[in-house]
Parts: C-alpha cells; structure tokens; sequence
C-alpha cells in the first residue's frame, strides 16, 4: 500500500530539521547544566520530564544562583504561558488512544505544534504520539551527549550563556510572523523600561505584571486592526 | 556541584507548571475560547512575553559586559534578521551566538 508509506515519508521529512535543530540543541543545554554545577543525569531527566527548551535554558543561571523553587516556576509560567494556546487549534485532531493524547499534550513543544499543524487533521491525530516521540528523542538524546561533553570539558568561554537570549529572538521573530502587531513590542519595551526604573532586581516580574495588564486593558485588535490584515 | 533534591524539586515544579499549561485548552477548550478577554490576551500577550524575556536576557548579558550594550543589539540582530529570512532556528541561534562569544572573547 503506498498510503502509510508516503505519510511515514513526510513524517521523516517534517521531524527531520526539528532533529537538527533539537540534538545541537540539546547538546548545548546539558552542557551548560553540566558547566554550571549540576549533574549530567539531571540534565537528561529535566529533558524527560520538563521538556521544553527555553525554560530549561532559564532554569540554569536561576539552579545556579539558587533561586528559589516558587521564583522558577513563575518563571515556567511566563515564559511556557503561550503553550496554553497551542491547544486550542489542535483540539479536533487529537489521538483516539488516551495514553496517545496525553503523551501529546505532554510534549506540545514550539516545534512539534508547528509540524503538527504542517499535517492534515486525520494525519495529525494519526502520528502526533509517534511526533511527539520523535522530537523528543532528538531532545533528549542531544541533551545526554552534551551533558557527556560537559562532564569532561573545562573550557569556560563569556557570553556562551547569549543562546538563551538567542533562543528568546527566534521565538519573538516566530510571534511576529504569525501576528504582525507592533503594539506588543511597545508595551514591552515600555513596560520593562518602567519596571527596570523603579526595581532594577524585579524589573522582569514587574514588567511582566504591566504586560498583562496593558493587554487586558487594550481595545480590541480584532475590531480595528483588519485594514493591516488585509 | 548544586544539589540533587533541590533540582530535583525545581524538575518537578516545572514539569507540573508545563503540563498543566499544555493540557489547559483540551481540559477547558470551550471555556477559554467564549472569553474573549483569553483570546485577546493569545492575540498580544504571547509576543510581549517574548520580547521582554529577549529584553532581560539581554540586560543581564550587557550587565557584565564592559564593551556596552552595542555588541548584544549586533547579536540579536543578527538572530532576528535570519530567522526572518531563512526560518532556521538552529542556524540562527548558532550564528547569533557564535558572533557574541567572538565579539566577546576577541
């Protein structure tokens, strides 16, 4: 039968360039875990169990200056909020199999939603565990080759630690391409700006706290905003 | 060497946090999408959220930089003109931060 075939084939084409971005990845994050003092086996089990890139990027510098466990996980919320509505565009093509579904929503990553929304919606429910597992597995497995690396290397090169920041312009460029929106980025700007005034230590949590309420408080976009779309 | 329990709590933390936001719209789909307040927050806040963690990351790597601020502005805008271009993630980060170690290091 050339059906399954074809689909097996476009599944491999589409998780393809997620591995090659996930295992260089990956690698980076268990290795800067290493660096920074914790043990490779955590690295590979925060990339098993949290599984999702930005966040554990941020949780280095915060394991590493001893933050407190309340402070990180706000942190997780923050910045994994925009997964909250990943979701809603997938709840009609998700997996019949419960264990299915919910390995799926667990591993609902930037690109694993952006390789399952590629797929038609019978598709999509077909292979989103297979995906999931997939994508995951270039995660993890880049995760325990760097953290290997890390255990061994004593090379300590400043502004290595820039791949978070990086990682944060990918995922502002990918926001602004699916919304071109410049109100956002002002309310940013402006908000850590005041925020960065009046507590330099919490200009973040502060910034983030003016955010919400700024979009909260915005008319909205979907009445006046449709001669841009257009 | 940091402490096993207190990572292994923090892994525990997060892993509950990211669960419970990815679950969020099939355990209460219906629900977010007749607010329109939740969908106008998808709509704006997402970026916002965005450009202020790339704001502060930023901020905390021209803290310890004696060269100023001009060399993070570089390397940022190298990762976002080519993610614009070329929408490889791995290209772009890797050349973004491979350019702000050189001008670091050199």
């Amino acid at each position: 039968m050339p059906r399954p075939t074809r689909a097996r084939h476009s599944i491999a084409s589409l998780t393809a360039p997620v591995a090659m971005g996930y295992i260089p990845l990956g690698a980076v994050f268990g290795f800067l875990f290493v660096q920074a003092g914790g043990a490779a086996w955590l690295a590979i089990l925060s990339s098993l169990l949290v599984y999702a890139g930005a966040a554990q990027f941020m949780m280095i510098p915060m394991l590493a200056s001893g933050a407190s466990i309340g402070a990180i996980a706000l942190a997780t919320f923050v910045l994994n909020l925009r997964h909250a509505f990943y979701g809603l565009s997938l709840l009609n093509s998700m997996p019949a199999r419960r264990w299915q579904r919910w390995y799926a929503v667990f591993g609902l990553t930037d690109e694993t939603y952006s390789v399952l929304t590629a797929l038609p919606p019978e598709a999509s429910a077909r292979h989103m565990a297979l995906v999931t597992a997939l994508n995951q597995g270039w995660w993890v497995l880049g995760t325990t080759l760097g953290a290997l690396a890390g255990a061994r290397a004593q090379i300590t090169l400043a502004g290595l630690d820039f791949v978070l920041a990086s990682l944060f312009a990918v995922l502002a460029v990918e926001q602004w391409r699916a919304r071109a929106d410049a109100v956002p980025i002002w309310l940013a700007l402006a908000a850590y700006a005041i925020g960065y005034t009046v507590a330099p230590g919490q200009a973040l949590a502060l910034a983030i706290a003016l955010s919400l309420l700024a979009c909260a408080l915005r008319p909205d976009p979907a009445k006046d905003g449709r001669r841009e779309a257009s | 060497m940091i402490d096993a329990d207190y990572i292994l709590a923090v892994i525990a933390a997060m892993a509950a946090v990211t669960v419970a936001l990815r679950a969020l719209p099939f355990v209460a789909g219906r629900w977010l999408r007749r607010h329109s307040l939740v969908r106008k927050l998808g709509d704006t806040l997402p970026l916002s959220i965005m450009v202020l963690l790339l704001v502060h990351a930023m901020v905390g790597s021209a803290r310890d930089n004696p060269a100023g601020v001009w060399q993070e502005l570089l390397a940022v805008a190298i990762v976002a003109a080519l993610q614009w271009r070329t929408r490889q993630t791995l290209l772009s980060i890797v050349a973004g931060t491979t350019a702000y170690v050189l001008l670091r290091n050199l």
